[in-house]
């Protein structure tokens, strides 16, 4: 024990020479499970579709098809990767990049649980980068997303991903309103942009801001639907139908799009019980109590309860899409601003006075 | 009063709710999924499968199955006039299960019942020659016997009195 403590000194002391070799490691440890689980979320989505139709899923790849997301990775990069001739090769090439990185992104300003406590007093917090502005930030970054849908549809030279990206920005101009207001009502709630304030304020308030922000929560839950591009609102590719902005790729640079949709489930699956759900916190206990106590066993806990609201809000979206048919692009528009646009404005006022006069 | 019902439908979404119940239920049920190199199909009584041959039973000088075969996959060769008094068997007997349509066309017309279908319906070979069935390697199992089709034995009525049951007894 003696020798790891001495030898983790040697290292903390490199570390704190250089900073930022704390930053590439937990940017590295934040990356690899972010690609673990955008690979599983692709498996376990495919295998609760077939339960959901009363099929099995693909099960034939190793144990439970455990090896599938392997094996899908391994086929789209063993693909022809083609560039039409009538695209903007440039462009062609840029728009996976711009979908696939503002997910990725957007995880460095999540906080995660408590920070972790070292025999020697020194904490390390499970965030990489946890800025005062970070509800902004996510919001921004994750705009950018549709950047890549636009330029991909546009780029192609194609007419049929062009109207796919023309959905697409349609869909962006019903959903994003909506998703901000109702993002809004909780950072009312906990009166500070910063992801970490948030969980603190509703571990402080002891409840979860879904319940003051119930309507938010649902209009929430709507929009980002619609900015997951899922059923309902998967307008922009319609893989079954429809023919979506990414016809014309094949090979890696379509796998790109499909990690991207997919860290994009992630990534809403893990926003949301931040503000919403109580983020780390451990329901029924009293955390910051706790943590005074054992702060290393609350910290760890603190993931997995994370980890588990998180799940649960995927197997939700993934229900969700399981069930319903699509919506025409102009009744999404209609179900935005006719419907979800009021309602948020009107939660915008409920919480207000709950703050201002029921918390009081 | 209408408006606020109304109101409420719209934004609890109970229709949503319905929707979401019928797919919680199929996600219990049991699968439907067959997965096919290990768990196989219980064919219906009356599949067409691969054709099967009894040898012994076959008369060969009818060739009626040779005659009517649309494809003409089926080739019998009748042993010499002479033998044939007292052994009637063919000499050889192909089936070019290749080719062979399971139209069930020679099966109706044997006069013997030698020729039957089977419930194999697993045809995918690498070789061609394969599928090709001499008087050795046609298959004939005992237990898929179907001398006739046995229309009357999977109606679901009763049929009493009837005279082709009486036929079916003789058979
Ligand atoms: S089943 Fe039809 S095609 Fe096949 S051998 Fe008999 S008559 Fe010919
Ligand atoms: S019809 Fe029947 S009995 Fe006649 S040759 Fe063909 S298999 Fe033999």
């Amino acid at each position: 024990m003696d020798t790891l403590l001495n030898l983790w000194s040697t290292i903390e002391s490199w570390m704190l020479a250089f900073p930022v070799v704390i930053y590439l490691v937990k940017i590295g440890i934040l990356l690899g499970c972010v690609f673990a689980v955008v690979a599983y979320i692709t498996l376990a989505e495919r295998r609760l579709l077939g339960f959901y139709q009363s099929r099995l899923g693909p099960n034939r790849v190793g144990p439970l098809g455990l090896i599938q997301p392997v094996a899908d990775g391994l086929k789209c990069f063993l693909k022809e990767d083609i560039v039409p001739l009538n695209s903007n090769p440039l462009l062609f090439r840029l728009a996976p990049v711009f979908a696939f990185f503002p997910p990725f992104a957007g995880f460095a300003v999540f906080t995660f649980a408590l920070p972790w406590v070292m025999p020697n007093g020194r904490t390390y917090h499970y965030s990489v980068a946890d800025v005062d502005l970070g509800v902004l930030f996510i919001m921004a970054i994750s705009s950018l997303g549709i950047f890549g849908l636009i330029l991909a549809g546009w780029s192609s030279g194609s007419k049929y991903p062009l109207f796919g990206s023309l959905r697409s920005a349609s869909q962006m101009l019903a959903y994003e309103v909506p998703l901000t207001l109702s993002v809004i009502s909780v950072v009312m709630m906990a009166g500070s942009f910063r992801l970490s304030d948030i969980v603190a304020a509703q571990q402080a308030y002891k409840f979860y801001f879904f319940i003051p922000c119930i309507i938010g929560f649902v209009v929430y839950f709507i929009s980002s639907v619609a900015e997951m591009n899922r059923t309902p609102f998967d307008l922009p590719e319609g893989e079954s139908e429809i023919i979506g902005f990414h016809t014309e790729y094949s090979g890696m640079r379509f796998a790109f799009f499909f990690v991207a949709e997919y860290a994009n489930v992630v990534f809403i699956s893990m926003l949301a019980p931040a503000l919403f759900l109580g983020g780390y916190d451990i329901p029924f206990v009293n955390d910051l109590a706790l943590y005074g106590a054992h702060p290393n066993i609350v910290s760890i806990l603190g993931v997995c309860s994370y980890a588990a609201k998180s799940t649960i809000f995927a197997l939700f979206v993934i229900w969700v899409r399981a069930t319903f048919p699509r919506y025409r692009y102009d009744q999404l528009l209609k179900i935005g601003w006719l419907v979800l646009l009021p309602i948020a404005l009107a939660n915008l006022f409920v919480v207000a006075g709950i703050k201002l006069f029921l918390l009081k | 009063m209408e408006a606020i019902s109304k109101f409420i439908r719209m934004i609890t979404f109970p229709e949503l709710f319905k929707g979401m119940a019928v797919t919680a239920k199929y996600f219990f049920q049991r699968k439907v999924t067959e997965q096919y190199p290990d768990q196989k199909t219980i064919l219906p009584y009356r599949t067409k499968g691969k054709l099967h041959v009894d040898i012994d039973k076959c008369i060969s000088l009818c060739r009626f199955c040779e005659k009517v075969c649309p494809e003409g996959c089926i080739k019998v060769f009748p042993p010499p006039k002479e033998l044939a008094k007292t052994d009637k068997r063919p000499v050889e007997f192909y089936i070019n299960q290749e080719h062979c349509l399971h139209c069930g066309m020679c099966v109706d017309s044997c006069s013997t019942g030698a020729i039957h279908h089977s419930d194999e319906y697993e045809l995918v070979v690498i070789d061609f020659k394969e599928l090709l069935g001499d008087k050795e390697t046609l298959p004939y199992d005992m237990i898929k016997k179907h001398y006739r089709w046995n229309y009357l034995e999977n109606v679901p009525v009763k049929i009493k009195d009837s005279p082709l049951k009486e036929e079916e007894k003789s058979q």
